[in-house]
């Protein structure tokens, strides 16, 4: 910890005063504001609908935080080689890789925090203005949905560290990123239709249904980290399924980044 | 080259624990409940403005949806007991991938196939099909299914002669189309009418899956065909109306009552048809009398 | 102190298969408490040099050490200084997060960095501006911010890639007056640069590379005979690379 504790205080602040962090709350702020009109459109089920684009534009915010503060945290260290003024110091590359991510971390926690309280502030105040539609509203579940957001936004953080290690320019680690995104949202419902391809009328190839399995093992499942529909409509979230998610989201990190440092502390910086 | 042997070793204890517990999570959460109105799909004009630039793709992902959807609904309870929203849903996902892509075939072929296991969906299905029939103004296939669920299902041969008419003159459309538009003008001959229908339609159809559907309410209907065939006969040659299918049995006049491939029982009703006690439907256990009679 | 011994690199230029060979056996021993002058046209392998003792590039052949500690031990720079070329920092920090970082990854206290920051930031004339964010900074500014950096934690041995580039006077003289100080202090210098009126102020001993070779190296009195100055020593010692003297 001692090593990575400096850089991490440094990634943070770096992070947190970047210009593009203004446009991202500026755009969470507008999605907020603009839950209030759609919930006025809503006859039945204000509540559900509140809780949905509340928790979606933390979620799409947040992903926009990874996307464009997240990897330039990381990919300008190598472009404009401020790496050379960190790896000067008594700091190996893989603790490098750790310090910058731990910043990282604190940054997309720190600002889902912010984001997540303007989340609770929005549905509070549609709730208050339409207090007798929201018949099946807990706080509860929804502060579980943020925090497998955050977690999430935490994982993806970890997977563009790892393209970062071995990619050359930071916009394939951007498109890369993406992909596995886009992927890690769409691989179980894919795994589970080409498994039964009988129940939906479509033919499947063997090799389909192989390649989507190793993707569903490779790409992160992210769809585990949405409890969005669960929280909207105050269903039972299990604890084992908690935990589960919570423990997969923790070994996915780990592991993308220590194959990030690994790749990392092969790397040299001409 | 130890510190590397033990980065490996790290790894690939990470990797097995995230295997583990992506078992474990996805297990778990299998078991959680889904809501009750997770059918809820927004409005297709709505939808529009979402999709942006992307409304062929958000068609596409609805129609999927779909696919999707009626999975669940054969895997949860089968057609039979499957409840009303959830068919809705199938519905409402197709509806709104042919709002936002009028143009795109699949989800009325794909609907006209399986919603008709439901006959409570068929002016759902009709609903769709006017939608399509609209936008695709060159297809003839879509008056001909419309054409099929009206005469069919609806037991208005007027509108379906209309429809075929108006397939017929469509480019490219089976001649099979005038000729049973003629036909239809005429209420008589209703089974063997719909034999020539489904022929019409199977013939247009490569789809294995959705073949089998067709198929077996032909085969349902070739075998009441031939049980009124032989009524006819028995009527001929007594002069009177058989009390029961069993009594043409007994007389001679055919070997056997055939199977109903949807599970029911044939039987002769009292207006001198021959129908099943399963509807020719999978739907609602083949109690209710919601289908329509002859 | 700080010791070459033989390093080798080749570079592989982009995706292509053609290699640049960056140094070539190149073999450096420089003493404590000297101040070393390295020398060389652009592209003759000083930088990539410094780069190895940073560990930053890993040599193909050869072997560098600082303090007899090979140079890929990480705790080798608690006792180095490093200025790149052109440094470039973090946009959205100060002068003052920045020497924090700069001490606590290096094992500072917080007591010691509270009174060492302003006495440092003072003297390479940015006090005034240390709250202010980098981005802000002019070039020259980065510079002296660069130096005190690399001085922070007060190295056994200081590294500097070209501090005088981007400087006006009143900046070269500024760095000038640091580096006599690290003298006096008895700290180990190394710097590159191709101005050689700098060479010839600061330094006890000189290396002139070029072609990743190393052409010549000695003290400086003794390398630069009677009746020559220091630039026509550099010119011919680099003069078989150009065929010649340039004109």
């Amino acid at each position: 910890m001692r090593p990575l504790w400096p850089l991490a205080v440094i990634t943070f602040k770096e992070g947190i005063r970047n210009r593009a962090l203004y446009g991202i709350f500026l755009l969470a702020l507008l999605l907020f504001v603009a839950n209030f009109l759609i919930c006025g459109m809503i006859m039945q089920e204000v509540g559900k609908v509140a809780v949905d684009v509340a928790l979606s534009a933390v979620s799409f915010s947040g992903l926009l935080l990874v996307l464009f503060v997240g990897i330039n945290l990381l990919a300008k260290d190598l472009d404009r080689r401020t790496i050379y003024m960190v790896l000067a110091r008594p700091i190996s590359r893989r603790h490098y890789i750790w310090g910058k991510f731990l910043g990282m971390a604190m940054l997309i926690v720190t600002a889902t925090a912010m984001l997540g309280g303007c989340a609770l502030l929005s549905i509070g105040s549609v709730r208050w203005a339409f207090p007798s539609y929201f018949p099946r509203f807990a706080w509860s579940p929804v502060l579980l949905a943020l925090m497998l957001i955050t977690l999430m936004l935490v994982l993806l953080a970890g997977m563009s560290f790892l393209f970062a290690s071995f990619a050359t320019s930071s916009f394939v680690t951007l498109i890369l990123t993406v992909v596995s995104y886009l992927i890690g949202h769409g691989v179980a419902a894919i795994k589970a239709l080409v498994e039964s391809p009988a129940a939906v009328g479509i033919e499947v190839s063997a090799t389909t249904v192989r390649v989507v399995k190793a993707a569903y093992y490779l790409f992160p499942n992210l769809s585990l980290f949405d409890i969005k529909v669960q929280a909207a409509h105050n269903l039972p979230v299990s604890w084992t399924y908690l935990a589960g998610t919570v423990a997969y989201g923790l070994f996915y990190t780990a592991l993308s980044v220590t194959l990030a440092g690994l790749v990392f502390s092969r790397r040299e910086f001409p | 080259m130890r510190r590397l042997l033990a980065t490996l070793v790290l790894v690939a204890a990470l990797a097995a624990g995230q295997v583990a517990t992506l078992w474990w999570a996805a297990g778990a959460r299998q078991d959680l409940p889904l809501p009750e109105d997770h059918s809820y799909v927004l409005p297709g004009p709505l939808l529009r403005v979402v999709a942006g630039e992307f409304r062929g793709l958000a068609a596409d992902f609805c129609f999927l949806q779909g696919l999707t959807a009626y999975g669940k609904l054969l895997e949860s309870a089968g057609p039979s007991q499957a409840r009303d929203s959830d068919w809705q849903r199938v519905y409402r996902l197709l509806d709104a991938a042919t709002d936002l892509d009028p143009y795109f075939f699949d989800p009325y072929y794909f609907g006209n196939a399986v919603l008709s296991r439901n006959p409570e969906m068929i002016p759902r299905i009709n609903q769709l099909l006017e939608k399509g029939l609209e936008w695709r103004d060159w297809d003839w296939l879509l008056p001909f299914y419309l054409g099929f669920n009206h005469f069919y299902y609806l037991q208005d041969s007027g509108r379906a002669s209309e429809y075929l008419m108006l397939g017929a003159q469509r480019p490219d459309a089976m001649p099979l189309l005038a000729t049973l538009a003629a036909r239809l003008a005429y209420q008589e001959n209703r089974t063997e009418n719909a034999i020539v229908f489904l022929r019409g339609i199977l013939s247009r159809t490569e789809d294995e899956r959705t073949r089998e559907l067709y198929q077996v309410r032909l085969e349902a209907l070739e075998k009441i065909h031939y049980l009124e065939q032989a009524v006819l006969v028995y009527r001929q040659h007594y002069g009177e109306m058989p009390g029961t299918l069993n009594v043409l049995q007994e007389r001679g006049v055919i070997s056997a009552i055939p199977e109903d491939p949807y599970g029911g029982t044939f039987y002769l009703d009292a207006d001198g048809s021959v129908k099943s006690t399963s509807e020719l439907t999978y739907a609602k256990g083949g109690t209710s009398n919601e289908i329509p009679a002859n | 102190m700080v010791s070459i011994q033989g390093i080798s690199k080749t570079f592989r230029e982009g995706l292509s298969s053609r290699k640049v060979q960056a140094l070539q056996r190149l073999t450096l021993e420089i003493a404590s408490g000297e101040v070393f002058g390295f020398l060389g046209p652009n592209g003759a392998g000083k930088s990539t040099s410094i780069k190895v003792l940073l560990n930053l590039i890993r040599p193909d052949d050869g072997k560098a050490t600082i303090l007899d500690r090979d140079v890929s031990d990480r705790r080798v720079r608690r006792q180095v200084g490093y200025l790149p070329e052109n440094p470039y920092f973090y946009d959205y920090l100060n002068a003052d997060e920045l020497l924090w970082f700069g001490g606590r990854s290096s094992g500072m206290t917080a007591d010691d960095l509270r009174h060492k920051t302003p006495a440092l930031l003072e003297r390479v004339g940015l006090l005034e501006a240390r709250k202010r964010p980098l981005r802000t900074y002019s070039k020259g500014m980065v510079q002296r911010a660069g130096l005190a950096l690399a001085l922070i934690h007060d190295p056994a041995v200081v590294i500097l890639d070209e501090p005088m580039s981007g400087l006006d006077p009143v900046g070269r003289k500024m760095v000038g007056d640091l580096i006599l100080d690290l003298k006096h202090q008895g700290k180990t210098v190394f710097f590159s640069s191709h101005i050689l009126n700098d060479i010839e102020r600061f330094c006890d001993r000189i290396g002139i590379i070029a072609g990743g070779r190393l052409r010549l190296v000695g003290e400086l009195d003794k390398v630069v005979p009677a009746g020559e100055t220091l630039e026509g020593l550099f010119l011919r010692a680099i003069a078989d690379d150009f065929g010649g003297l340039p004109s």
